[in-house]
This record gives structure tokens, sequence and C-alpha cells, in this order.
């Protein structure tokens, strides 16, 4: 009697972040499985594949460093980069998607994996991380403070990605005098800037809602001031709101003090 | 300094007829310098520039754009602020301009300040107030942001050369395509005028990256370089006659951008086109993807238009309507073309070509492969082969090719600001997270990438 044996499907089930998806990696090398057969899954799924072994894996941040390093050093800043965007969508095939990347390229000792546009999996990759840095692009421009009582500058932002640690450091090299927060209100996180000193993240389970609309005296009147500015800029004989909501969003505009009274559509 | 009339009057009404008075500039982007922040006072700059809002009508909102007073000894036709016109007028304090920037920068509305101005008493005294207050944006305020300031034609060389030293950007309106348009229109300004201050900038350019190469530190002239507008539409050129003006810009001028802005009429004149129809949006829409291929697809101006085609088609853009008229260099094996062509065909951009010219290095690329690069194949598949097949049984026949192309909706957005990926998605690139940089343009233009 013949036995034949089928190789069996092994899936990672990951914490979604950087630290769950690297460490994931960390243990498909360390436990020596079949790069092949094997799966990266952000989370648990509610169905399961027959004929699949599933493990789950716990975020370690020794592990995970190691991840970083050899990316860094096989691949350089840039795709190390990459892949942290991509990792900062909501996409729930993302950790896979960089998984068999970095085997691929580990594999082919191509140092220049992520311009092999050919594979399916590094367009994925690419695809998720050009998401990130659209909306990181987007927020550099569309996010609003408001000046608190005692000069406090606070934003709130809903972006759809993880993007926060990628905003603070444009704004803390902006305006390095001031103190600042960024609010993910969907994330309930926050990035907090003490003028002159290094930001830090946060969760924002103790920010007062009521804290973060007292305004300062002047506030008011300065938001006033650019949504009469905004007005007066459009050109009347080429108005275009169809435009003007395909290249700033309603989801962006929910947030800009500019929009909030309509005024100037 | 005493500043005419306009005590009694609120920042807020000063905001309205100053910013009101501006928004027929169009170059407003804040592009072109990368600059950290020092970390002891404000502001940085990223040379991709950053949109912070969009108006009404679709154009991206960058800059705190007004002028620093709307009164003007001139009378330029087609102006709402000429001298015969009787209109609210109103200036600025540089402490007032200076306010606001800082305080619209600290909330992230602006990238920085776009200053320009009617002429109030003479050119210098307009250029010594300009001057005045980046002055003090730069040094009281250590304001680090964007600031793109106009050159007054006719103010003295050395007021233009301290001026350049604390902005980003400079620009000299040329106004109108040619002398003679300026002549009709706009009678107290003249061609020499104009194009002195944009030549000084230019040599101040050039030696400033000179001195930058020798001593790191030099201060920097205009690092982002500098611009113009022309107005189209309120004289008679042809779109050809106003390419080989905007290509003799780039080319003698070392411009970094020109921008074309549609007529709008707000004076009644007996001078001035009526245009029943509006701004002409889609002829400026044409003259803004016709820059786009000089600046960095490599293609020439006489290429794309000639005495005998001197407009541009309105159907089709410009790169499609070379491709029809050049079927002999159709259809291109994507495997082996070198980049330069490649930039060529239609439904191919700067980035894709680029993507294209790495991943052939690592495979042979097919149909599905370019589709995932990001190539507009309803465009492209009538130019191209892949391995020596076509993507389908095709003709290459200039009717039938242009019937099809014609079937796919072209989608006008109007909004040519100037802003980068806008401009790029025009050419149906789907990667249009950056403007190409100057690198990538040299690079084009001499085939290397
Ligand atoms: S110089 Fe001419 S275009 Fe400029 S503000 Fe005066 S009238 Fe208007």
């Amino acid at each position: 009697m013949v036995i034949i044996m089928t190789m069996e499907k092994t899936i990672l089930i990951c914490e979604d972040s950087i630290e769950g998806v690297f460490s994931g990696i960390y243990e498909a090398y360390a436990r020596k499985y079949v790069h092949s057969q094997t799966s990266l899954q952000i989370g648990a799924t509610e169905n399961y594949e027959l004929f699949a072994e599933y493990k789950q894996i716990a975020a370690e941040e020794e592990k995970a460093k190691k991840v970083s390093r050899t990316i860094i050093r096989e691949f350089g800043e840039e795709t190390y980069l990459t892949f942290c965007e991509a990792l900062a969508t909501q996409d729930l095939e993302k950790g896979n998607a960089i998984y068999h990347v970095l085997v691929d390229g580990l594999r082919t000792k191509n140092n220049r994996i992520m311009e092999n546009f050919a594979v399916a999996d590094v367009n994925k990759v690419f695809e998720l991380c050009r998401y990130t840095k659209n909306e990181i692009q987007h927020l550099k421009g569309f996010l609003r403070f408001q000046e608190l009582e005692k000069g406090v500058l606070f934003a709130r932002i809903g972006p759809r990605n993880n993007i926060l640690t990628f905003l603070a450091p444009h704004f803390a090299d902006r305006l390095p005098n001031e103190n600042f927060i960024i609010y993910d209100d969907t994330r309930n996180l926050c990035v907090v800037h003490p003028c002159q000193k290094e930001w830090f993240l946060m969760s924002a389970d103790n920010l007062q809602e009521e804290e973060t609309r007292n305004y300062s005296q002047v506030e008011v009147a300065y938001q006033e001031l650019f949504t009469f500015f905004c007005q007066k800029i459009g050109i009347r004989e080429r108005k275009n709101i169809a435009l003007q909501t395909q290249m700033l969003p309603l989801h962006f505009q929910k947030y800009m003090s500019e929009f909030n009274d309509k005024v100037y559509k | 300094m005493d500043i005419k009339i306009t005590q009694g009057m609120t920042i807020k009404e000063k905001l309205g007829i100053l910013s009101d008075a501006a928004k027929y500039d169009v170059a407003c982007t804040s592009s072109g310098v990368d600059r950290k922040g020092d970390g002891k006072g404000i502001g940085n700059a990223t040379a991709g520039g950053i949109c912070h809002s969009f108006a009404a009508d679709g154009r991206c909102i960058s800059l705190l754009k007004i002028l620093f007073t709307n009164e003007c000894i001139y009378d330029c036709k087609y102006c709402l602020n000429r001298k015969s016109n009787d209109v609210p007028r109103a200036s600025f304090t540089p402490d007032e301009v200076c306010e606001l920037t800082m305080e619209f920068y600290r909330r992230n509305y602006i990238e920085g300040l776009f200053l320009s101005s009617g002429i109030l008493y003479s050119p210098n005294y307009t250029m010594e107030l300009i001057y005045q207050t980046i002055y003090q944006l730069r040094t009281r305020h250590n304001f680090q942001g964007y600031i793109h300031v106009k050159a007054i034609p006719g103010a003295d060389a050395t007021l233009i050369q301290k001026t350049g030293m604390l902005a980003d950007r400079m620009s000299v309106n040329l106004e109108l395509p040619t002398a003679e348009g300026l002549r009709t229109l706009a009678p107290n300004k003249h061609r020499k005028n104009i194009l002195a201050p944009m030549r000084q900038i230019q040599t101040g350019i050039t030696e400033s990256r000179h001195d930058l190469m020798i001593y790191q530190h030099a201060p920097k002239f205009v690092p982002a370089g500098q611009s113009t507008q022309m107005i189209i539409g309120a004289t008679p050129e042809s779109d050809y006659q106003i390419m080989a003006v905007a290509e003799n810009l780039y080319q003698k001028f070392d411009l970094k951008r020109v921008f074309y802005s549609a007529f709008v009429h707000v004076n009644e004149d007996k001078d001035l086109p009526a245009l029943p129809g509006g701004p002409p949006l889609l002829r400026e829409h044409r003259l803004y993807q016709a820059d786009w291929l000089l600046r960095f697809y490599g293609f020439k101006a006489e290429e794309l238009l000639n005495e005998e085609k001197p407009n541009f088609n309105i159907l089709l853009d410009p790169k499609c309507d070379w491709a029809l008229r050049h079927l002999e260099y159709f259809p291109m094996e994507i495997n082996r073309i070198d980049y330069q062509m490649m930039l060529r065909i239609p439904g191919i951009g700067v980035k894709s070509a680029q993507r294209i010219v790495k991943a052939r290095r690592m495979a042979k690329l097919d149909f599905s492969d370019l589709k995932r690069i990001g190539v507009v194949l309803k465009r492209a598949l009538y130019f191209i082969t892949c391995n020596g097949r076509m993507m389908y049984q095709t003709r290459i026949e200039e009717d039938y090719i242009t019937r099809n192309l014609l079937n796919i909706k072209e989608k006008l957005p109007f909004q040519t600001n100037g802003m980068t990926y806008k401009q790029l998605s025009l050419f149906d690139d789907k990667n249009f997270d950056a403007e190409p940089t100057i690198i990538d343009s040299q690079q084009a233009a001499m085939g290397q990438l």
C-alpha cells in the first residue's frame, strides 16, 4: 500500500502590528517551515481551512528586531520603510505578502526585490505602501491644528491607515517650539510633542473631549479668517465642486475647520 | 513707511480684498525645495510641495496667496486692479502679513506665503515693501516655510537681489505671450522690462549654485527656482506660438515652471475678447499637457505643433495626437525599446516607464505585468508589443485607432493650477504620487534611465 503524504499547509496567526508580523516571519524561518506551504495571517479567522495547521505567534520585540535588521541589511532602509508603510494599512493580506516578498528576495539574493514588479506579492506590497504614502501626504496638508487654552495645538484626524508615527516626524521638524497633540480618533491613539522635546505615541484614554474644545481666545477668529480666505481665493467662473471633492474627499473635509460650516461651496 | 488710506479697515476686510485680487495668479505651488527645520524657528519645506486645501474651483490651496496692495499706478486692461477701475482698495502692513502667515502656518492651513502686489507709487517702493515683509518673516519670526514673491519689473536690481536671498521662489509674470499682446493690453509694461529681472534671477540662481559647490553654507538665492505665467485667450496667439515661447523660457531662462492662466473676463474693454463660453479651460488644459510633455517626456514644441497645424486637437491629448501622426514608430516592443521612446507611448507615464525599465531587467514582461505596473492598456494596446505580440489583432491605422481612442472618455478635470499629481494623471499614469524630479527629467531627456 502506498501512503500518499500530502504536504500540510501551515498558517501562522500574527498580531496586527509591525512587531506581530515580523515575529511571524521570524518563526517561519526559526521553525524551518516550507515557505511555499506557509502563510501568514493577521488576526484569527472565522473560516478555518481543512488540512491546515494553525499556529498562534506572539509578538516579541527581540524577534521583530532581528527581522528588521535582516531586512535593512539585505534590502536597505527604503525597502524596510516600504514594508512598514504597507503594514500600516488595514489590509489583512499585508503580512503574508511581505513574508513572501522577503522569502523570494532572500532565496534569489536579489537586494532590489521591490523593483520586481512582475511578482504579484511585490505589487501587492507596493500598492499597500502607496496607499499609506498617499494618506500621509494628504494629511500633511489636510490636518488642522486648533489652538487650545495655554497655546497647545490640537489636531484630530480619522485616517484609514495607522499613520500617526509617520506624520509625527514631519510636524516635529516643522513646529519644534510648539506643544502639539495629534489625535487619531479611529484608533484612539495620539502623538504628543512637547516644545523642544522628542515626540511620543500614547493611548488617548485620558484625553477629555471637553478639553479638546477649549479653544484659546483667538482661535475662532483665525478659523474664520482662513475660511474667508478659502472662499475668496476660488474663481467663480471656474467653479467645480466635483473636482474639489475629488481632490479633497469628504472623509477629510469632516475634520477641517474651513469646511465645518460649509460656507464656501 | 506710510501706506495709503487703509486705516480703519479690519484685517478681515483687507484679507478679503487682497486675496480676491490675487486669485487669478495661478502659480501657487509650494514645490521645488527640500529644507529641514533648524530646530529653533518654525517651518520646513518639501520638494514635492503640499496641498493644504482645495477651493470651490477645485484648485489647490497651498500658500497664503495675497497681494500686498491692490493700489496700482498702471492700467492693464485685463486686470481688476487697474488704475481706471473703481474698486475697493486696501494695503496690508508688513506686520499684518507676518501675523497672518505665522498664525495660518502654525495651524497647518498653509505651506507658506505667496506675495504679489499692485504697483504702489513706484516699482521700487513696492519691491521694498515686499522685501521688508519677508525680511521680517525670515528674521524676526524665524520662518523657514515656503516663500514665493513677485519680482516687480522696473525695480532696482539690488532690491531684487536682496529679496532673492530670502525667497524660495521668485516669478516675473510674462503676462501675455508676445510683445505685441503686451502693447495692446498692458500699455505701461514692456517686454524688455519683464525679461530683465527674469534674466537677473536666472543669473543669480546659477551663481548661487556655483557658490554652493565651493562653500557648503553659502546662502541660497531663489533655491526653488523661477516661474512665470501668461494669460491665455486674451490675445490672438496660436498654441504653437505659446508653446514656442514656453520652450524658449525653459531653455533660455531656465525657468522651473511656466503657468498658463485661462483669461477670465473681468473688465469691459473693447480690446478684450468677449468669450461667451467662459474662460478657455480646455485650451489651458491642453497647454498644460503639452508643457508636461516638454518638461518630462523629452518632446519639442515643433514636434507637437507647427505653422500648418498651429493649435492643439480639441478631442485628443497632445501625446495621443502625436502618436497618431507618427504611426511609423509603432508598435514598440516593450522589452526592448529605450526609456526615452517608451515615454512617447500613449498610456505609459513617467512612473510606469521607470518601473518597466526596472522590472524588465529581472524578467520578460507580458501584458498582465504591464497592467500591474500601471500602464493603461486600453490606450497603449495599439502602440505596443510584448515579446513580439500585440495584445489583440489590431490594425495600425490612423482612422481606426483614432476612433477607438475617442471612445475612451478622456478625464478632463480642468484643474490646472500646477499641482503635480493631477497633471500626471492626465497621462493615465496611475502612479501619480510624486512629481518627477529634475534629475528624472534630465535623465529622461538624455535617455539614461
Ligand atoms: S501692474 Fe497691471 S496687472 Fe499688475 S496690478 Fe497693476 S494693473 Fe493689475
